[in-house]
């Protein structure tokens, strides 16, 4: 029974107990092929979706399509999985960072139907969080199964948002960096192996099932230096329009969240609004790679106008779509809308000087859509290395490189986290390894307390406490009364000095009428931050922490150090 | 190896609850078993190395210096052994003639307690009062390495010490310890002694040896009852 | 340290009969109460290997504003200071994160049959799950308010059971009632359960602790279960046989829970126990 039994429990085998690397590249490569399913499972349906909506677009009431398809994605959020709306790309950072990527089950399927039913019907959303958070979700599970520990299941979360990136883009390197940029925040050997494990082999089903093609492929491109330095420009638009992007779902997001309907009726009003744009512009729906696909072959033929109007009707059609309920992520909006920024201002340049031999439009395209990614999610790796993949040119990477980095900076000038991290750093959740804010996380008070402090009774002889003082090796009593215990006050000995050396006093004094009554003190669930706070504002280096109105121990800057740093050398990873 | 999770605990020095929390997370190379933890030595000590931390096996931190605390005047009193009628008029004489009675030490030892007994009597005298003097050298003797011992010495004719109240010194303790803490236990339990006026009109009688010690014992259980000291 | 007592309010007077029963065993066994007064229908309890999310029904928002004043008026009765816990973190906006470091928590057994939600007629997968991650015993109440005054121990042999006797034995030190233990033995079990005490040195406790030890080498399970005491604690392991299994033979914490109506508290493979 108990051999047969063991196989859930690979950590203790004897091959892995020493090391755990082997074991973490066996899981990835499962974590990478389950991932990479979920993620091609996603991508077929949508495909199929559409196919099979496609008679109906020609419709005058088409529009309501995706009103139908956001509200049905609300709905089975909110009745049947219990989940709430969003990309879900905050929640898997969350997990990660206080809860050792511990996610439940049901979200490694929930946002795959959500969002395959929002963008199957025509939402302006894309299908890549929903799939990253499938992908870690699937991750913690199978850790989870296996009995793994925190740090094991972390890489594993990161191994399956790695993969399904990987996957659904053909691009390797992009999953991991995008897995150790945004999701995991830290670059370590210990995690970089299995995740680059994971993107291999997610890469690798998707390509056995789908075929190993280059998802915008595009000509040759030539780029002088006259074209680098305008990429400057180019960046500063992308940087304000991924700003706009960010402030629109804000606010739609705010207005809906007050309309006095039930979500899923929110839900299908903004569906329809994003149908009744798309009746005019069709460019807007769903996730839009195949406009992409047009941009980048300079095959587009609108003029500047149309453009620019499409680029902001998409940010427009994106912020309803989410802002209302629908659920999706916004890596694929914002390539669509950078290749329509990357391509309006390349006809503005072509319109003001005509006469310079600019490169084929196509090179714009591409270069907004690493802009707009890279000031989204303030993560310029990810951007240029998922661009040289998806359009396999490894020439633009010049340009690539100074728009990425020039509208990170820019937007981080405006907007302090990335749209990803915004919600987490507001609220104070995210905690990065190896921060202050994860360290005090990590610790908490039970582990800090000391208790070698000597409790003294309210009814006690100043005489009395003489002895115990002699005893102690602390500065600090604690005063409990003598039925219930309770903690009642402190005696500093630094206040009562001048009576210690006073024997008349000995006899006279209770140490009920010497004790502070006045003491901050804090609970055993308190949080480091907030008590490292008190500490600070009222200039003291230690408190009591009392526990059902009992004195449970002392809390001190001194042994907080002592712990904070063994904390910080236990955090480094290899 | 097998262990339970408080005795790793103790070993690495951390909280119980600290280490639990690393099991769980996965930080520290020590997996759970039930109650038990199992790890390898040699890991786990290369982990707690590079972690600055320290991991040390019972074994080696048992042995640490047992009898200090237990250091008690009694024994240190037995030790020293008594001295009757020391010979001399000044508190040279009556110091050189002491140290040369005491007998577990060299004469080059000797020769050095001398030194360092005046050098100290120099600073201020030890002559604490009631006719009484404690001399001792302010730094230890490097052969005084495991027990303390103090020297009763009762002098011929009483000396003048100058000692705090200038009364004639008429015996005293030379205490020597092999640490300052071991000192001032002793010098604070023989202090508590000296205190009591009926101890002093005792002493004043040159009681013997056995009646001596009978006495130091009943201070000592005394002292150890309140814990005063 | 006093021991914590979960405790999720439902405003409502089934969950006051719950809470009743919760102060009492809080009452009897020194425990402190933490009540959560839920704001939303669901949150989730992250325990060490696993995370829970635990779906209400709707029953438990009602009236959130006299919520408070009705958990507090029912807890004073007994003399106990409630303790109100308010989730400090979320995973998602309607979704707060409940910590779970107690020492017990409290289910409450009611008429509705939706299997999913807490609270079902019957211990349904979700309580389950708590058994298994939890380091808590879970304090299953009985339908309406209903004292007892002694504690009986299901006793099998197994390492949950195990764990039921030590906190059975934690328990009679607590509240000095008579402890019971029942032991269902068929042909040649009752050795391996003397065998097992044995080996946990449990022995000296037994013989200390337990006012009786009732063998039942007869009769069916169910029906010697009459002989449990009507005002009586129970006290279980987990029976973890797996899904199948369960659903084949049926599951003996599901038997027991159907045909006695005391209060159970059952023990699962995590809970630490300090004889």
């Amino acid at each position: 029974m108990h051999s047969l039994k063991s196989w859930r429990y690979p950590a203790k085998w004897i091959l892995f107990r020493t090391d755990d690397r082997l074991l973490l590249i066996f899981i990835a490569v499962i974590v990478g092929i389950c991932s990479s399913l979920a993620a091609i499972l996603l991508n077929r349906s949508l495909i199929a979706i559409l196919s099979w909506l496609h008679p109906f677009r020609q419709i005058w009431w088409a529009f309501v399509l995706p009103g139908i398809g956001a509200a049905m994605s609300s709905l089975f959020l909110e009745k049947i999985v219990n989940e709430g709306a969003g990309h879900g790309v905050p929640e898997v950072v969350y997990s990660v960072s206080r809860y050792g990527g511990l996610m439940r089950f049901r979200s490694s399927f929930s946002r795959l139907i959500s969002s395959c039913l929002t963008i199957g019907s025509g939402g302006s959303a894309g299908p890549e969080a929903p799939v990253v958070m499938s992908g870690a979700a699937i991750g913690s599970n199978i850790a989870k199964f296996f009995s793994l520990n925190d740090r094991q299941r972390v890489a594993l979360v990161g191994c399956g948002a790695a993969a399904a990136i990987s996957s659904i883009f053909n691009a390797p390197i992009a999953g991991m960096i995008f897995s150790m940029e945004v999701i995991l925040g830290e670059w370590s050997s210990a995690y970089l192996i299995p995740i680059a494990i994971a993107s291999v082999a997610g890469t690798e089903v998707s390509r056995i099932l789908q075929g190993n093609q280059i998802v915008f492929s595009h000509r040759h491109f030539d780029i002088d230096l006259m074209n680098i330095v305008v990429c400057l420009g180019l960046a500063i638009i992308t940087a304000a329009a991924s700003i706009l992007l960010t402030r629109m779902i804000k606010y739609m997001n705010g207005k809906y969240g007050k309309a006095p309907v039930p979500l899923w009726m929110r839900a299908a009003l903004g569906g329809c609004t994003v149908g009744l744009i798309g009746l005019f512009f069709p460019v807007v729906l769903g996730e839009g790679y195949n406009s992409i696909h047009m941009m980048i072959e300079g095959v587009f033929a609108q003029g500047f106008i149309i453009v620019v109007l499409a680029a902001f009707l998409k940010i427009l059609a994106t912020s309803l779509t989410l802002g209302s309920g629908g659920s999706g992520g916004i890596f694929a909006p914002c390539l669509v809308i950078g290749s329509f920024t990357g391509l309006a201002y390349h006809r503005g340049l072509v319109l003001l000087w005509p006469s310079v031999s600019w490169v084929n439009e196509g090179c714009f395209a591409l270069l907004g859509m690493a802009g707009l990614i890279s000031g989204m999610l303030q993560a310029p790796m990810t951007a240029i290395f998922l661009i040289v993949e998806i359009t396999g040119g490894y020439e633009v990477i010049l340009p690539l490189i100074i728009v990425s980095t020039i509208s990170t900076t820019f937007c981080r000038y405006i907007e302090s986290a990335s749209f990803y991290l915004k919600d987490l750093t507001e609220k104070g959740h995210l905690l990065r390894p190896r921060t202050d804010a994860r360290v005090l996380t990590e610790l908490n008070v039970r582990e800090l307390l000391e208790t070698d402090c000597i409790g003294v009774k309210q009814n006690m002889l100043l005489r009395d406490f003489i002895n115990i003082v002699k005893k102690s090796h602390r500065n600090y009593f604690p005063v409990e009364d003598e039925k219930t215990g309770h903690f009642l006050g402190m005696i500093y000995l630094d206040d009562i000095r001048p009576y210690l050396f006073n024997p008349g006093m000995y006899d006279a004094v209770l140490l009920g009428q010497i004790m502070d009554i006045n003491v901050q003190t804090v609970a055993l669930d308190d949080d480091l931050t907030e008590i490292l706070d008190i500490m600070d504002i009222n200039h003291l280096y230690s408190m009591p922490v009392v526990a059902d109105n009992k004195f449970a121990g002392m809390i001190s800057k001194a042994t907080l150090l002592n712990q904070y740093r063994k904390e910080l050398m236990v955090q480094a990873n290899d | 190896m097998k262990l339970a999770i408080n005795e790793i605990a103790k070993y690495l020095d951390l909280p119980v609850n600290t280490v639990e929390r690393w099991i769980r997370q996965g930080k520290i190379p020590v997996h759970r078993d039930g109650p038990d933890c199992i790890f390898k030595k040699s890991i786990l000590k290369k982990w707690a190395v590079s972690r600055n931390l320290s991991f040390t096996l019972p074994k080696n931190s048992e042995t640490k210096h047992p009898g200090i605390e237990m250091e008690n005047l009694l024994p240190a009193i037995k030790r020293g052994g008594l001295i009757h009628n020391t010979k001399g008029d000044s508190v040279n004489a009556v110091l050189k003639a002491a140290v040369d009675k005491i007998g577990m030490l060299s004469a080059d030892a000797k020769k050095e307690l001398y030194e360092r007994l005046l050098e100290r009597e120099r600073l201020t005298s030890t002559g604490i009062g009631n006719g009484v003097a404690i001399p001792h050298p302010r730094t230890q003797l490097p052969e005084v390495k495991e027990n303390a011992s103090i020297t009763t010495c009762f002098l011929e004719e009483p000396v003048d010490f100058s000692a705090v109240d200038d009364k004639p010194v008429f015996v005293m303790f030379i205490l020597l310890s092999p640490s300052v803490k071991i000192h001032l236990r002793l010098l604070s339990r023989l202090a508590f002694c000296l205190r009591d006026e009926s101890f002093v009109k005792f002493l004043r009688t040159t009681p013997d040896t056995d009646a001596f010690f009978e006495r130091i014992a009943a201070f000592e259980k005394q002292i150890d009852k309140t814990d005063a000291l | 340290m006093e021991a914590q007592l979960f405790h999720i309010f439902r405003n409502t007077p089934l969950g006051r009969e719950t809470l009743f029963q919760s102060t009492y065993f809080c009452s009897k066994t020194g425990a402190a109460i933490n009540i959560y007064v839920p704001e939303f229908t669901k949150f989730l309890m992250y325990f060490e290997n696993d995370v829970i999310q635990i779906n209400l029904d709707e029953s438990y928002l009602t009236a959130p504003g006299s919520a408070l004043e009705h958990a507090t008026e029912v807890v004073m009765q007994k003399n106990i200071k409630p303790k109100f816990i308010k989730p400090k973190h979320f995973t998602a906006s309607t979704l707060p994160d409940i910590p779970t470091g107690f020492d017990f928590m409290c289910c409450p057994r009611s008429i509705s049959d939706l299997s999913s939600k807490i609270g079902i007629g019957y211990i349904g997968p979700r309580v389950r799950r708590i058994v298994k991650s939890a380091r808590f015993p879970v304090l299953i109440t009985s339908p309406v308010y209903k004292e007892w005054s002694s504690i009986t121990v299901f006793f099998g042999g197994s390492a949950n059971a195990v764990n039921a006797l030590k906190l059975g034995f934690r328990i009679k030190r607590a509240t000095k009632m008579p402890l019971y233990i029942f032991t269902q033995a068929e042909k040649g079990h009752k050795k391996t359960c003397k065998d097992v005490i044995k080996h946990e040195n449990l022995e000296k406790e037994m013989e200390q602790l337990a006012d009786r030890w009732q063998i039942f080498e007869k009769g069916k399970f169910e029906e010697n279960l009459y002989k449990v005491p009507h005002d009586s604690l129970v006290v279980l392991g987990a029976y973890g046989h797996g899904f199948i299994k369960d659903i084949v033979f049926g599951s003996k914490m599901e038997k027991i829970q159907s045909t006695v109506s005391n209060n159970l508290l059952i023990v699962g493979p995590n809970y630490t126990a300090t004889v």
